[in-house]
């Protein structure tokens, strides 16, 4: 269970959000929402540990954050590598065998890309690369920032499938979105 | 991992010509206009010889830090960096040993030339590319802490340099000093200790100074 406990972050003499209090269960997805500017991807980087805490806590199973994906506004590619040496060193950075490159880019719909440079991809399919991170390795802990971002409706669906698996598995996801899913809590900033 | 970052680094940087190739080119040339300006005395080249090369060096390897971690903050590769399950001081010291494997060393292959250019001896140039090896390895390791604190700043080359000159002093003095020693028949060795020992305290201290500054830059982002 992840359990954020009177969360507040102040910047520049201004609460982007203040005494934020809420949990997520295993299984359970949280669908962070707010207008631009309140502070969704400032609270995602929060949880994944690249902002520090100001006031408050975030707690996993009362213990500190596990290892988790975190997927942000940029989709996290190296513009001069290809498809596959992009999963390769992605795969060594998160510290994981490359058994399972070819099943994710075989996922994302990219395997026929995969000696293209990443340069040469368009947006969605970048953002299909970015996501094939998910499927590297297991982790129990997903932070996306607005996911579904360039991509299609083919796109949407299969990440909505992703998402409903992972929870399947007892896992968490949070999300930073502007149009939330018919499942899961809704956090409004 | 360390290999596997080590090997996209240059795939990366080799199928970016022009940004490995700027640098270097500026070297070149830069050096062969000094025989233009200072004329084609023999004395007065090979008297300055040391100091062209050094410092165009110095400016050449300036040019080339923003390469080390602007591309992987604007494209989000920098948060993986951060959130990696290894060491960030060995991961910065990889990106270190990448960027001075593509933009150093080229430089210190082509001094030889250069050298000869300016009229400096055989043995003369046997210890520049010595005083190269030792001290490039530490402008770029001082490098990436100014890189890495001037992270996502527009703009940021003239930031940099101005930041980042001022340290570059010590290993410009001893580089320039083991040449002057050398073209009079000076033992160098003292000069080459402290060059040496220039290196590992950079090396002990900059990676780990440099994680520090990334993940300031991330929690400022």
């Amino acid at each position: 269970m992840l359990s954020l406990q009177d969360l507040s972050f102040e910047r520049q003499y201004r609460y982007l959000f203040r005494q934020l209090n809420t949990e997520v269960n295993s299984g359970e997805l949280l669908q962070i929402t707010g207008a631009n500017g309140s502070g969704k991807s400032t609270l995602l980087r929060m949880i994944a540990g690249y902002i520090e805490i100001q006031e408050g806590q975030i707690l996993w199973q009362n213990q500190t954050i596990p290892e988790l994906h975190y997927i942000g506004h940029q989709n996290g590619i190296k513009a001069y590598l290809t498809v596959e040496e992009n999963l390769e060193l992605i795969s060594a950075l998160i510290n994981t065998s490359k058994n399972n490159i070819s099943l994710a880019m075989d996922e994302v719909g990219l395997k026929r890309f995969k000696n293209s440079l990443a340069q040469k991809l368009s947006a969605g399919q970048l953002r299909r690369l970015a996501l094939a991170r998910l499927l590297l390795k297991s982790s129990p802990l997903w932070i996306l920032d607005e996911p579904g971002t360039a991509l299609d409706t083919q796109g949407q669906e299969w990440l909505v499938n992703l998402i409903k698996q992972h929870l399947a598995h007892k896992g968490v996801v949070i999300a930073a979105t502007h149009q939330p899913y018919s499942f899961g809590k809704i956090l409004c900033l | 991992m360390l290999v596997t970052l080590l090997r996209s680094e240059i795939r990366m940087n080799l199928r970016q010509t022009f940004s490995w190739a700027t640098p270097l080119l500026f070297f070149v040339m830069v050096v062969c206009l000094f025989p233009l300006g200072l004329g084609s005395d023999p004395i007065a080249l090979h008297q300055s010889a040391a100091a062209i090369i050094w410092v165009t060096a110095l400016l050449a390897i300036l040019l080339s830090l923003g390469n080390i971690f602007q591309s992987d903050k604007e494209e989000g590769f920098l948060d993986l960096l951060l959130l990696s399950p290894h060491s960030l001081t060995l991961i910065v010291l990889a990106k270190a040993f990448s960027h001075w494997l593509i933009y150093c060393l080229p430089l210190i292959l082509i001094s030889p030339i250069l050298g000869f250019l300016l009229h400096l001896s055989p043995y003369e140039v046997g210890v520049l590319i010595i005083t190269l090896l030792l001290g490039t390895p530490v402008l770029t390791l001082l490098g990436a802490i100014g890189a890495a604190l001037v992270i996502g700043v527009r703009h940021q080359g003239l930031l940099l340099s101005i930041l980042i000159m001022p340290f570059y002093i010590p290993i410009l003095i001893f580089g320039t000093g083991t040449m002057l020693a050398a073209s009079t028949h000076l033992v160098i060795n003292g000069y080459i200790a402290v060059m040496g020992a220039l290196l590992l305290m950079t090396l002990a201290f900059a990676p780990l100074l440099t994680g520090i500054a990334l993940k300031i830059g991330a929690n400022q982002s």
